[in-house]
């Protein structure tokens, strides 16, 4: 047997597996190689000293950490029928946890707002949904929103101010155009005909 | 040429795995019940994907802690795995091998993918941690007359089982602390079973002067 040999069979030889002719030429091998002894010592010794070990146990926590990032029931989705996919699916998306807490959140606000808006909800009517009823008030409603916001900006103070601003302007602004052409006529030798710039005022 | 002579003792020992086979449990009831547990998950079971990750977060995260030292990216990788499982279970075929080795050799590509990316990270790691571990190794074999079982036994089998190539390490790991066949290894590892032997008996002496250099009896 050679070195190369026992390096394939001495896995076997430790585990105690390797019996007959083998295990003999082996153990002669053994006897006559030192190289060889050594490397079986080493081996067998590291084999031995490894059984001792504590196993690697573990935390407890490791488990149940797994456990919640595993995401639940997606491989068997794939397998499910179209009109699942297409009713269920949805709805089962909407109903996470996150979605179900915006939905709240909403409804929170919006009824938050309603009430410092003082906006009062009452109970509904079957009169209230006839259609042409709906319409005026949709219509009436606008209206009035739309009047309400034009005369809240009107009255806005910075508005009448850049209102009077731009009305002082468009007055002054012929004063210097009629002074150059009161200048032009002068030097022309013709006589500026009189109210020309009160007229242009 | 001299004759080594080597101790009686040391060759009559019952081998370890004759004995612990049995106790790792890895009997056709058992690998019944994974390919059960694999159908059950397939056929998207809650409580199924619970048991599987009962049964086997011991074995994933014993690799993952062995192969990086470190408690906290054990874990990380662990949840990966399992992560990783979840997605692609479908891709497992009972037919075509054993769960444990299916799962061993996709936790074993993570660690090697983890391994590459972290190689910048153990370059500059800092000598006074290295020379700390080895302080502590040291104290505790002076305290304990190199005789070590158990817990500590781990901790001095964990610094040696750093010093060794990741291949070397990888195949000790499986085979001496996981307790897989040579068959099902070079299946995990994708290398003749000639191979998992040769690297085998290189990582256990490579491990042996490693422990040897400190003071360990073995």
């Amino acid at each position: 047997m050679t070195c190369a040999e026992l390096e394939i069979l001495l896995c076997d030889y430790v585990d105690g597996t390797l019996r007959g002719e083998e295990r003999t030429a082996l153990e002669s091998h053994l006897a006559g190689c030192s190289a060889c002894a050594e490397l079986a010592k080493d081996v067998a010794g590291v084999t031995a000293f490894i059984e001792t070990v504590a196993p690697a146990e573990p935390p407890a926590e490791l488990l149940t950490r797994i456990l919640h990032e595993l995401p639940t029931g997606r491989p068997a989705a794939e397998k499910r029928s179209w009109w699942w996919k297409l009713t269920g699916g949805p709805v089962q998306a909407l109903l996470q946890p996150r979605y179900v807490m915006g939905m709240a959140m909403t409804v929170l606000s919006f009824s938050m707002i309603a009430r410092f808006a003082h906006i009062e909800p009452r109970q509904l009517r079957p009169a209230d949904l006839d259609p042409v009823k709906i319409w005026a008030s949709i219509d009436d409603r606008s209206h009035r929103m739309w009047d309400r916001t034009m005369k809240y900006y009107d009255n806005l103070r910075l508005v009448i101010e850049i209102q009077s601003r731009l009305k002082e302007w468009t007055d002054q602004e012929p004063a210097p155009n009629a002074g150059a052409s009161k200048q032009k006529a002068e030097s022309s030798g013709q006589k500026p005909e009189a109210g020309t710039s009160e007229k242009k005022r | 040429m001299a004759t080594v002579a080597i101790p009686a003792a040391k060759w009559n020992w019952v081998p370890p795995y004759s004995q612990s086979r049995d106790a790792q449990g890895r009997t056709a009831k058992n690998l019944d019940a994974d390919a059960q547990l694999v159908e059950r998950c397939l056929a998207g079971q809650d409580a199924a994907w619970e048991d599987l990750v009962k049964v086997h977060t011991r074995r994933v995260y014993s690799i993952c802690y062995r192969f990086t030292s470190s408690d906290a990216e054990a874990q990380d990788l662990t949840q990966d795995v399992f992560l990783r499982v979840f997605k692609n279970l479908k891709s497992f075929r009972s037919g075509e091998g054993l769960f444990v080795v299916w799962l061993t050799r996709l936790t074993r590509n993570l660690l090697i993918d983890h391994y590459r990316r972290t190689r910048m990270d153990r370059a500059t790691e800092s000598i006074e941690d290295q020379v700390k571990v080895l302080e502590e190794t040291t104290a505790m074999l002076a305290r304990t007359d190199g005789m070590l079982a158990g817990r500590e036994a781990s901790e001095v089998l964990q610094a040696g089982l750093q010093k060794l190539s990741p291949e070397l390490r990888e195949t000790v790991i499986l085979r001496d602390l996981e307790e897989l066949e040579y068959r099902e290894i070079a299946q995990v590892l994708n290398v003749p079973e000639g191979t998992v032997k040769s690297r085998l008996n290189r990582g256990r002496a490579e491990l042996a002067r490693v422990l040897r250099r400190h003071k360990v009896r073995i």
